[in-house]
């Protein structure tokens, strides 16, 4: 993506703030307008409610006491109230007899006794020099005898009381729509200044420095548990392209000795008088050679594949069985090379994982303790099943491995100097601890009981 | 027994061919998927040996054209590919054995020499296997030598009953560990010749003549 400061303009989330904007806007404009109209619309109806009454009231002082009566109301109303209402008093001849303007400003309709609604303004000087113009909403009506009455309501308060909530209303909708902008901005700002931290870090990566990591935060909001992943995810990467490039090395490193030794016997042999007895000895002796280099390269491979997770599948399984068929595959061998064998195995113990690898790792540890057990001493192969775990435990009271190179012995090609004599690649142990983090458990070397011997232990989650 | 070889690397091919020949089969090599599978309807032969990565059509499309078009002859794939899931793909489609990449001559001789054992002990359900005057009882699990009854533990028993199916034949010990023990991994020690001399110790051990033998560099071989 290019950068720029405006670049953010083109993310989603700036999109999505400004659809909110524009619908936030929308919402408070519609709301404003419902609140002018009920509010304006209430005012009017409470000055036409107050209108009637004062019409109706002035009805009956006319009934009940003619022109007489209705003169002498007006007269004290003008005289108590002056400030809402106004009035406006005709003979029939057109003479005013109460009120103050010069005329009525339209005739009221033809039929007695029905009001006829107006609104007009007048015009009075103010009190700083101009003229203030008040705006009358009022009910004209004729009289039985011929007379004119004019009740008015004055507007002008509610008129400005109007103006000031337009006004406001006019203010507030701007603000409230640049408010909502600014806040869509910003966050959309922040928003894409985290993806693009994500997306430089990806950048990085890819061209070529696996070290970079995502910046993450302390919020734990989505975008960091995104970088945390993404984090996880190129930690895995790191650690299987580091494991590749270590497999290469070992198999350059491992592959070259037989093969430089293989090369240097063909040679001398060469070099010597060739018989047809000695031919045939050199070509065995070259074949078992090669095999080995053979059988070294595929344990190789297996454990390069089992560590890349290319090769194994997880499934359920129980590993009772798989236990007692190696602890039957190699009970006589080590009754033969006069070792004592026994086995405690659980039942049920039921986990899920690879039937071939999980055999292969259980040989691998039966096989390594055979191999360096001398006769008399005694191996334990247990299973056992506690805590949610499974373990799987070899242990022998031969010589054991000095404190000092338990760790070490499980990494490729590490063989003590005292094994160098025996067969073996000395990927036994790795296989072991690649298929234990397979199955998401570990794989412990300790010394054994009372400070005896090896004890060996697979320790795998078991199925909850 | 004629055999019918698919590979396309020509060394590798001659190598097949002159392995099988000197073990006395009558060997007839194709270079190519196509040519392969349309050889292999033609001709009845006693088993298909088929490398997975072939030109023109893979190995594994090969075999599964050929069952599904009535094809019965026992077929091995050969593969560098050799984990489970491709091993368990290649039987998937029709195959009945399957060996990596590089083997010895003597496990390719024995694993194809079982095939053709396989087809012809077809029809009539054997329930007595016998091997100069050693009998099993399938149906009774017994075991007699002569006149005398041989007490075997149960996986002994199925030992057993596999060398005497394949008897005259060589089986390796990795053949041995996939077909009786149902592994399929290198065991580095001699855990199997262990359970093969015991079993040895109890049919050969009190008889002058001895009917398991070990071939050597290449596992063994029950033979009258």
């Amino acid at each position: 993506m290019k950068s720029g400061p405006f670049a953010f303009v083109r993310t989603t989330t700036f999109r999505l703030a400004l659809v909110y904007s524009i619908l936030f806007a929308l919402f408070s404009a519609g709301l404003l307008a419902y609140l002018f109209q009920a509010t304006v619309g209430t005012m009017r109806s409470e000055a036409k409610a107050r209108l009637e009454a004062e019409f109706r009231t002035l009805a009956v002082a006319w009934q009940a006491g003619g022109p007489t009566r209705l003169e002498q109301s007006l007269l004290e109303r003008v005289l108590v109230d002056l400030r809402d209402f106004t009035y406006q008093f005709e003979d029939p001849n057109g003479r005013i007899i109460v009120g103050d303007m010069p005329r009525m400003p339209a005739p009221p309709g033809d039929e007695v006794g029905v009001p006829r609604i107006v609104t007009f303004e007048i015009e009075r000087p103010g009190p700083g020099g101009g003229a203030t113009i008040t705006p009358i909403e009022a009910r004209i009506v004729r009289l039985g005898d011929g007379s004119t009455l004019l009740v008015g309501i004055k507007m002008d308060e509610r008129i400005r009381q109007v103006n000031r909530i337009t006004r406001a209303v006019a203010t507030a909708a701007p603000i409230g729509f640049l408010l909502a902008l600014l806040g869509g901005f910003f966050s959309a700002r922040y928003a894409a200044s985290r993806a693009e931290s994500l997306t430089k870090t990806a950048e990085g990566v890819m061209s070529g420095d696996l070290s970079l990591r995502a910046p993450v935060g302390a919020s734990g909001d989505e975008f960091d548990r995104l970088a945390e992943q993404l984090n996880a995810m190129l930690e895995k990467l790191e650690t299987l392209m580091a494991a590749t490039r270590h497999a290469g090395d070992s198999i350059a490193h491992d592959l070259r000795s037989p093969l430089s030794r293989l090369r240097n016997q063909l040679e001398a042999r060469l070099r010597g008088p060739i018989d047809e007895l000695s031919a045939r000895e050199t070509l065995g002796e070259t074949v078992e050679e090669v095999d080995r280099v053979l059988a070294t390269f595929n344990a190789i491979l297996r454990l390069s594949r089992v560590n890349a997770g290319a090769e194994g599948k997880l499934v359920d399984l129980d590993l009772t069985e798989l236990c007692e068929e190696m602890a039957e595959l190699f009970e006589p061998a080590c009754e033969d090379e006069g070792i004592s064998f026994t086995a405690d195995i659980d039942r049920r113990l039921e986990l899920a994982g690879d039937r071939t690898l999980l055999a292969q790792a259980v040989s691998n540890l039966l096989d390594n303790a055979v191999k360096y057990t001398p006769s008399g001493q005694a191996i334990r192969f247990s299973a056992k099943r506690h805590d949610g775990v499974v373990d799987i435990s070899v242990e022998d009271t031969g010589p054991g491995i000095p404190e000092t190179d338990l760790q070490r012995v499980k990494e490729r090609f590490v063989r003590l100097d005292d094994a160098r004599t025996l067969p073996g690649s000395g990927l036994g142990l790795a296989l072991v601890d690649a298929v234990a983090e397979l199955h998401a458990g570990t794989f412990e070397l300790a010394r054994g009981n009372n400070e005896i011997g090896l004890r060996a232990t697979l320790i795998l989650p078991a199925k909850a | 027994m004629h055999v019918l070889v698919i590979e396309d690397d020509r060394e590798h091919a001659e190598f097949i061919e002159k392995v099988l020949s000197e073990a006395g089969h009558s060997v007839e090599t194709v270079d190519d998927g196509a040519g392969g599978l349309s050889r292999a309807r033609q001709d009845q032969f006693d088993a298909l040996v088929v490398d997975r990565m072939l030109p023109e059509k893979p190995g594994l499309q090969l075999v599964e054209e050929f069952r599904n078009g009535g094809g019965t002859t026992p077929a091995l794939f050969l593969s560098a590919l050799s984990d489970v899931d491709n091993r368990v793909e290649g039987l998937k489609v029709g195959a009945d054995d399957y060996l990596a990449k590089p083997f010895a001559p003597e496990e390719l001789v024995a694993r194809v020499e079982a095939l053709g054992r396989r087809q012809s002990s077809g029809e009539p359900p054997v329930t007595v296997l016998r091997v100069g005057d050693l009998e099993m009882d399938l149906l009774g699990r017994k075991v007699t030598r002569g006149e005398t009854k041989i007490d075997l533990q149960p996986r002994e028993f199925k030992l057993l009953e596999y060398l005497m199916r394949h008897a005259g034949q060589t089986v390796t010990r990795t053949m041995l560990l996939e077909k009786v023990w149902n592994y399929h991994f290198d065991p580095q020690t001699n855990v199997i010749d262990v359970h093969i001399s015991r079993l040895r110790a109890k049919i050969d051990k009190e008889f002058d003549h001895q009917l398991l033998q070990t071939v050597r560099g290449a596992g063994y071989c029950l033979q009258a």
